[in-house]
């Protein structure tokens, strides 16, 4: 495997990671032996009812960590439990979101964290099958949870009677094959029944009519991962770290210009410099960061002059961007924004699944628009559609976030860097790379 | 004749019954027949309609939509080199162009003369730090450099020579070259 690059082993608040790095922690037995592994579905299966284990989530004020940050518990607790139908638990391992690889982190480290996860959370809300959607790029971390999945089967933790309980628990993996949408949770049950990936209209919620027809639980890798922790910590202990509305660890990506780029486990509530600035080791020598995506290339940017800002959900809010997928993608002083802008809206014109038409018109359009600013074509026409075609995108013209998160792109760039959107099309020049030329 | 060897096309019929509707097995099916033929010729995906007793029309569309499904044919040797912000932001544009050169293909729907290459600017493939990184076939290849490239490159030209010689290069490989078919979740008896 490749060097870690990122949060291993004991830390102060390194709650999933710390014992990344263990010698073979990715197999059943070192997991169990040095990692207190299987101990929280234990204590789930025998030791708690079904409902405690959901008000124990509840109480741990977790919130999803693949980008919405919704109230894992209360997620829990829409699926009614008692029902005689089929039920599923469908994990979202379609990482795709630019600038976040944790999930990837987390599967290649400790796949049977995430299977404890899994299992808990199923035996909570009564599912009896699991179905992990993991993205088809992901071979390596696909071999990790097969095998991993095989282990616990062959150590009876999956099965008709897991651990010896009656009650049985399925997981199986279906691989994904190239589309960021699925990472949209409808559009993701679209592709797991067999379909072209575009998102369905809600309600009905994944809750209610989910895979299959049925009531499914949706979470993503890391959401779930930190599901035995919390069991074994109590949901009470774990509320009183991070802040208060936004509780706990989480895993940083941070990538772009820094020098250690890695996935860092931090307490939620740190701020951008501590994690940029310390954590990754800031910009390159002589270069200054001069903007960061705080939570992957659909969070809006913010300038190096809010650094300063604190990694949680409603400091981010106030700050008209959000945690995201916690993709920390950092741009130093010697590249162009436009050009990232650019590039961007080239990423969410080729992944829009062409359902709604803000969405797959509105991103073509944003793509010529910057192509004709950066061959030093652009003039007022160019900033005035971008400005329209980045309001036609957002405010809920289209059924998914994909349309809103390239109007953020455009908005928030124009916000934060209007000067330079103003250089490239009143004076067709760019003194950031006219610079980084000479340097 | 058709396209598909007979007993892929058993094994494609086999498929339904490993999910809990059968049209789940769209994507598993396509992936064996790509395995098969290098790309999903329009022969096959009518084969692997009738296998699953869906309309071609549909299987095709389904096909269409995935991008890791190839429509035309592609080199025996895929590089799949990601172009997104943080791989940008590290020089993988440099890479591409290097690449391009390297194997003499200038476009992603071209394989180069020998039919060894192929290549494609890909969206974040979620290693961001290891950018520059790409996807090499079924395996991931961090820091990349020119210098790893043409050492990629040239191992996979002179046939027999093995990945001992990418690890010298300082080439991390991630993953085995072929990484365990999906199955589809075939139902396994539990042991315990």
């Amino acid at each position: 495997m490749a060097e870690l690059r990122g949060t291993s082993g004991e830390g102060p608040n390194h709650l999933l990671t710390r014992w990344f790095g263990t010698p073979d922690l990715h197999t059943l037995a070192v997991y169990e032996q040095k990692a207190d592994g299987y101990k929280a579905l234990r204590k789930a299966l025998f030791d708690m009812e079904p409902a405690a284990i959901t008000n124990e989530v509840k109480a741990s004020g977790l919130r999803g960590r693949g980008g919405a940050g919704f109230a894992t518990g209360v997620k829990w607790s829409f699926i009614k439990r008692d029902t005689p139908e089929q039920k599923y638990v469908v994990v979202n391992a379609d990482e795709s979101e630019p600038g976040t690889a944790k999930d990837r982190y987390i599967m290649e480290n400790c796949p049977h964290m995430v299977i404890e996860g899994i299992l808990i959370a199923a035996y909570a809300v009564g599912a009896s099958q699991a179905w992990i959607y993991i993205r088809g790029e992901y071979d390596g971390p696909y071999r990790m949870m097969h095998e991993a999945i095989e282990e616990a089967r062959a150590k009876g933790y999956v099965g008709d009677k897991p651990m010896g309980k009656d009650f049985p628990l399925d997981i199986r993996m279906y691989r994904g094959h190239g589309a960021y949408i699925c990472g949209e949770e409808t559009a993701l049950l679209e592709s797991l029944e067999g379909k072209r990936a575009q998102p369905r209209s809600r309600p009905p919620f994944p809750a209610v009519k989910g895979a299959w027809g049925r009531p499914t639980l949706l979470n993503n890798v890391e959401t779930l991962a930190t599901v035995p922790t919390i069991l074994n910590m109590g949901g009470a202990a774990y509320a009183k770290i991070g802040t208060e509305k936004n509780p706990g660890t989480r895993l940083l990506t941070v990538s772009g210009n820094v020098k250690k780029p890695g996935v860092y486990e931090v307490e939620i509530g740190k701020t951008f410099r501590h994690i940029i600035m310390e954590l990754a080791g800031g910009p390159p020598d002589g270069r200054k960061v001069k903007v960061f995506w705080p939570g992957g290339s659909s969070a809006p940017v913010l300038p190096e002059s809010m650094l300063d800002t604190t990694c949680d959900a409603e400091a981010l809010a106030a700050a008209k961007s959000m945690g995201g997928s916690g993709g920390v993608i950092v741009m130093d002083d010697t590249h162009c924004m436009i050009r990232a802008a650019h590039r961007l809206l080239k990423f969410y014109a080729r992944e829009s699944c062409g359902k709604c038409t803000p969405c797959r018109i509105g991103g073509d359009w944003a793509v010529r628009m910057y192509e004709r600013i950066l061959a030093n074509e652009g003039g007022q026409v160019e900033l005035q559609n971008l400005r329209q075609v980045s309001d036609a995108l957002q405010n809920g013209r289209c059924l998914c976030g994909l349309g809103d998160s390239a109007g953020w792109v455009i908005d928030s760039t124009m916000r934060h860097f209007y000067s330079e959107y103003e250089e490239h099309c009143l004076h067709h020049t760019c003194s950031v790379e006219a610079v980084a030329a000479h340097a | 004749m058709s396209a598909l060897s007979e007993h892929l096309l058993d094994e494609i019929r086999e498929l339904p019954a490993h999910y809990p509707q059968p049209r789940s097995a769209v994507m598993p099916a396509l992936d064996l027949a790509q395995e098969e033929l290098g790309h999903l010729t329009p022969e096959a995906m009518s084969e692997v309609a009738r296998a699953l007793q869906l309309d071609p029309g549909y299987v095709e569309g389904v096909a269409t939509f995935y991008s890791l499904f190839h429509l035309r044919p592609v080199g025996q040797h895929r590089f799949y080199v990601c172009t997104n912000l943080s791989c940008m932001l590290r020089g993988a544009n440099g890479i591409v162009d290097h690449l391009k050169e390297t194997i003499g293909v200038n476009d992603p729907t071209d394989v180069s003369k020998d039919g060894l290459f192929s290549y494609d600017e890909v969206e974040c493939l979620g290693a961001c730090e290891y950018a520059p990184m790409m996807r090499l076939d079924h395996q991931y290849f961090y820091d990349l450099t020119n210098d790893k490239i043409d050492a990629l490159v040239a191992e996979r030209k002179g046939a027999g020579v093995k990945t001992a010689g990418v690890e010298a290069a300082g080439v991390e490989a991630m993953s085995p070259p072929n990484p365990p078919r999906e199955r589809g979740g075939k139902k396994r008896k539990a042991s315990g």
